[in-house]
């Protein structure tokens, strides 16, 4: 208690000296836990934005995932809807899972040949159950703010789908979609050959292949002709209707995407064959369980002879994966400068201390403190200011996390393609909270260790001397 | 640690000390022996520089000889290592120094409390300790006072009661009264005495006052590292 006592007035001694050590220890602590919070909040928000997307896993048919974006048509699961229900089934994955959904990938050539206009432009198409994607698009176990850049899209309609917002763009689909950022299309330049309209060959395909649109409603909706290769390699066009153009965050994505419905897609490519897709997407309630469901998918493939790969949404998103190792490791040096200040701003102060308290170290020897006593002494005030800062810091930077939210202010995260929020994830980031608390009380310790073992190696004489 | 011979509270045998400073070798102690008995109140006496200082800290456990035997309450200080010389020092000695040295963050009460609390002695009983060595000093109603808010005498008064608290084998005083005014001096001299003679305790300190000879039981007298003369008074 008494060793507390004059530690603490021993703080007090010196006000202005500990409050700038104090100081310097708040300053860290406030900078490691903003960028900790802001950290958080980006990778939940990419976390969020990969599994609203790709869910937590997918099983695709070996070899896909390395060699299937060549061919997917060739890498069809077969039995697919036995493999939902399996999956859905199953007594232990049930409660773990939000959404199993099948979906296919597909690629293609899109045209627009309506009006005056002739564009055409290869895609990236994914098919999906809109209902199952809706439910997907809803997932937020982190409750992050995402402005939703999607519109929902209908089970019952399989001719409706959206394109990214780069190729509706180049298809001349500006004015129906509301386009922004579309200028005058420039001519083309003059020393290349302008291919020839392949207009009347869709034509005539569509004629064969499109059924009519019965009673449904596209009114307004611009229409595309979808043209791709069936898995037998014959050539297949189906008619899509286009209901929005969706940013996709990414300019490659933007100038590629189109989706549409799960059917669609099968239609254009496996025609009137049996239809496959390429993957199976299981979104899991909580990211936590995704190693526990992924263990008990790979043993219910392998029980039941599936020859099926799994991949996590870190597989499917690499861009997460990067972003995350350059934020962790922007984490790790900020966190590194700010303890390296903290060192030597408590080694100057102690070291300081112990020079002005030679001659009572000197004293309390005589009257019979051991060496380790002393030592102890100075590691404490070490210990106290680092504590002391450190709960200043925490407190400093929780008032200034809620003034940066309330703030409104907007960025757009890596990978996202709208603004959001600038948030930082502080509340109840206890782990972050106390780690940066322990982290730089126990460097305020350790820095205070060397001129706390000088002070107790001092001879008493001699520290008695000092004047 | 019983004591070799039960009157003698400290014994030195050809005890001498050299110091290092910068490439020349000084002795400030130079063959001394002596025994200061128990309940004495005795004085060392010598111009500055004559070893007072080295005699006393050799005596208290705080400087180790470079030659020689040094016996307190029977204990020869040689053959205790760093740790067990401070719990040594802890029980039974007390140090009044010159620069009163009082622990600033302190006040007079803690000041007092603090070597009870190295050994340890229960609250209640470390209490009435304190504060009946605070009233033998005269200083009851200062003990919330930071050394601070103290006169020079006051302090050194809170210096001896911190000294006696734990009732000491020996208390050594070094030039107890050089930083106080001769009236100042004088009364902490007379209290030195009163407090030695009400708790039967071993008093030496160190002065180059001749007239504080008087005060004394005993004298030795130290000129150049050696003791010249000793003597007991009436």
């Amino acid at each position: 208690m008494m060793l507390f006592k004059i530690g603490f007035r021993n703080i007090l001694r010196n006000r202005r000296r500990s409050a700038m050590t104090g100081l310097a220890v708040l300053a860290g602590t406030q900078a490691i836990l903003l960028f900790g919070g802001f950290e958080a909040n980006v990778f939940e928000g990419l976390e969020t934005g990969a599994v609203q997307r790709t869910g937590h896993l997918t099983a695709f048919r070996e070899g896909y995932f390395l060699y299937g974006a060549g061919n997917p048509s060739a890498y069809g699961i077969d039995d697919y809807r036995g493999v939902i229900r399996l999956v859905s089934e199953d007594r232990v994955l049930k409660p773990l899972i939000n959404v199993v959904t099948p979906t296919l990938s597909l690629v293609g050539i899109a045209g627009n040949y309506s009006g005056d206009t002739s564009a055409a432009k290869t895609f990236l198409g994914v098919g999906f159950v809109p209902s199952d994607r809706a439910q997907m698009r809803a997932w937020n176990e982190h409750r992050v703010t995402l402005a939703s850049s999607e519109a929902p899209l209908k089970d019952d309609d399989p001719s409706i789908g959206f394109v990214g917002l780069g190729i509706g763009r180049i298809l001349g689909l500006c004015s129906p979609l509301k386009i922004a950022n579309c200028p005058q299309v420039p001519d083309p330049p003059s020393d290349r050959p302008v291919p020839d309209s392949p207009n009347q060959d869709f034509k005539d395909l569509q004629e064969s292949d499109v059924p009519k649109d019965g009673n449904l409603s596209h009114a307004g909706m611009p229409r595309l002709d979808l043209l791709g290769a069936t898995a037998n390699g014959a050539p297949n066009v189906v008619g899509f209707y286009v209901s929005s153009a969706n940013p996709q965050g990414v300019k490659e994505l933007d100038e590629n995407v189109i989706g549409m419905h799960l059917s669609l897609a099968q239609q254009l490519v496996y025609g009137r064959s049996t239809p496959k897709v390429t993957g199976i997407t299981v979104q899991l309630r909580r990211t936590e369980d995704l190693e526990m469901a992924r263990s008990r998918l790979n043993a219910l493939f392998r029980e039941n002879g599936m020859k099926l790969d799994l991949r996590d949404f870190g597989d499917l998103n690499p861009f997460y994966v990067q972003v995350k190792r350059f934020f962790g490791s922007l984490f790790l040096f900020i966190a590194a400068i700010m303890g390296v200040i903290v060192l030597f701003t408590i080694v100057n102060t102690m070291t300081m201390a112990v020079l002005e308290r030679t001659a009572e170290i000197g004293t309390t020897r005589a009257l019979g403190v051991k060496r380790g006593g002393i030592r102890r002494q100075f590691l404490l005030e070490g210990a106290l200011l680092g504590a002391l800062g450190a709960t200043a810091g925490v407190i400093v930077a929780a008032l200034a996390a809620s003034a940066i939210n309330r703030a409104g202010i907007q960025w757009t995260p890596p990978g996202n393609a709208q603004a959001t929020p600038f948030t930082v994830a502080l509340w109840g980031r206890i782990a972050l909270m106390v780690g940066t608390w322990i982290a730089l009380t126990l460097i305020a310790t350790l820095a205070a260790w060397l001129p706390a073992n000088r002070a107790a190696k001092l001879q008493i004489v001699d520290a008695l001397r000092h004047v | 640690m019983v004591p070799n011979q039960v009157d003698s509270v400290v014994r030195l045998r050809g005890v001498a000390k050299t110091y290092r400073v910068g490439s020349v070798d000084v002795e400030a102690l130079r063959g001394v022996t002596l025994d200061i008995h128990k309940s004495r109140f005795s004085v060392v006496i010598g111009p500055s520089g004559s070893g007072k200082t080295t005699l006393l800290n050799v005596i208290g456990a705080i400087d180790a000889p470079t030659q020689g035997s040094v016996e307190l309450c029977g204990q020869d200080l040689g053959l205790l290592k760093d740790d067990t010389l401070s719990d040594f020092r802890a029980r039974h000695v007390g140090f009044v120094f010159q620069g009163f040295s009082l622990m600033p963050v302190l006040s007079a009460y803690e000041n007092v409390e603090y070597p009870l609390l190295l050994v340890g002695m229960p609250a209640s009983e470390r209490k009435d300790r304190v504060l009946s060595m605070l009233e033998a000093v005269g200083l009851t109603d200062q003990r919330h006072r930071r050394p601070n808010e103290l006169s020079g005498g006051q302090k050194q008064r809170v210096a001896i009661a911190r000294a006696l608290v734990k009732r000491p084998d020996v208390v050594l005083a070094d030039e107890p009264t050089a930083n106080l005014d001769t009236r100042t001096g004088a009364s902490i001299i007379e209290l030195m005495r009163n407090v030695q003679e009400k708790f039967r305790t071993t008093f030496v300190f160190s002065t180059h006052d001749p007239q504080l000879m008087s005060h004394s039981d005993e004298t030795f007298t130290v000129k150049d590292g050696q003791l010249v003369t000793q003597g007991a008074h009436p």
